[in-house]
């Protein structure tokens, strides 16, 4: 992955930048318009590598969205993964690093009420949609579906439950049916 | 800095716990926080790295106090942004200013890119392996399921009333079931939350 064109670095930057400023409610907020455009308009990945780098950056440590590094390692070799990662968390981190200021100011105002209350449920929506997406991705069919929905339902009815447990739950699973 | 003078009305009354904030907490060393960033980096499985953030900055250090972590949280909700990136820019910041919030990045991300580099590159070598992809499935199963319990838990502890249902019913109708494009639906859609939580009566 050494012939890393300049062309593919700059399509990288201008995928993630813009991104990274529309992730509300985090980075999971994004996975759905990470996979259509690693997909279907870039074609950087299959589905089947995008269902596989979705569960290797989640199996890795650190913040959820190092799918961009993976992804910009997968297009271009590190300096890939170099820039995309810094277009996905750079923007993102100087403007939570300069709202701050004026933030503290409009505190208790009607607008930063509006603006909390009202990005709240496109969030949640936003949330539900990666998953959604990811999902119609997986090319495993409804065991995936299936494994997703207890999941679901086991961290609704023990929202203090480890993920990690889970994560190897759901690995040891698969790959005892795949062994079998 | 200029945001050890951010007026939080919901903190204790008077200077002290302003004053407390900077004499309880001599000045942490960069290099000191550089490795705690990326220890932490290193460490948090599982995404919901602002969990963890509380749990290793707040709980186990105690550089920061609950109620700043929280509001911090608060705020970080209405920029777009991996949750624990912002909330490490933002403790970087309270800590050492600029160079704090640079340092405190750096090294929340440092361990997970290199970690994540290797992982990839194993995947490269052993893609192909039938029980290995399934495995993986079944990681992402369980990603999902956190992603979809994480996207219904915000959902009802914000109260969002009908018309909040209506607005998380359509984002997923448009982004996830008919995989619109994701900035015109927020460009529409977020504009329109925002008026009508300005127009409606506070719920809570």
């Amino acid at each position: 992955m050494s012939e890393a064109s300049g062309g593919a670095l700059i399509a990288l930057g201008l995928v993630f930048a813009p991104l990274s400023l529309l992730s509300f409610g985090g980075g999971n907020a994004v996975i759905a318009d990470i996979a259509q455009q690693s997909i279907a308009v870039h074609h950087w990945t299959s589905e089947r590598e995008f269902a596989d780098l979705f569960a290797l950056s989640r199996a890795a440590p650190g913040p959820g969205s190092m799918l961009a590094t993976l992804i910009g390692w997968k297009v271009a070799g590190v300096s890939g993964a170099l820039i995309a990662t810094t277009a996905f968390y750079l923007p993102s981190a100087l403007l939570v690093f300069g709202a701050a200021r004026l933030w503290g100011r409009w505190r208790g105002s009607v607008w930063h009420e509006a603006i909390e209350r009202g990005l709240a449920p496109i969030a949640a929506g936003l949330f539900l949609s990666g998953g959604i997406v990811v999902l119609h991705a997986s090319p495993a069919g409804w065991p995936v579906w299936a494994a997703a929905i207890v999941t679901t339902a086991a961290l609704l009815r023990w929202p203090s439950l480890h993920p990690v447990p889970l994560l190897l739950a759901g690995a040891a699973l698969f790959g005892l049916v795949a062994v079998l | 800095m200029p945001q050890t003078n951010l007026p939080h009305p919901e903190e204790r009354p008077g200077g002290a716990r302003r004053e407390g904030r900077t004499a309880r907490s001599p000045v942490i060393g960069l290099t000191r926080m550089f490795l705690a960033f990326l220890w932490l980096g290193c460490t948090s499985f599982g995404g919901g790295t602002a969990g963890w953030l509380y749990r290793e900055m707040v709980l186990k250090r105690r550089w920061l106090d609950e109620a700043t972590f929280l509001s911090d949280f608060a705020l970080g909700q209405a920029i777009p942004g991996s949750n624990g990136v912002k909330l490490t820019v933002q403790i970087g910041q309270r800590l050492r200013g600029a160079a704090g919030a640079v340092t405190a990045l750096v090294g929340l991300l440092a361990g997970p890119f290199a970690i994540v580099l290797a992982v990839g590159a194993a995947y490269a070598g052993f893609g192909e392996n039938r029980i290995l992809q399934q495995m993986l499935d079944g990681v992402a199963a369980a990603v999902i399921g956190l992603t979809f319990a994480t996207g219904l838990n915000s959902m009802t502890q914000s109260r969002p009333g009908l018309t909040g249902a209506i607005l998380a019913a359509a984002t997923v109708l448009g982004v996830g079931v008919l995989r619109w494009p994701m900035l015109p639906v927020v460009a529409v859609l977020a504009p329109l939350g925002i008026a009508l939580a300005l127009v409606e009566p506070r719920r809570r």
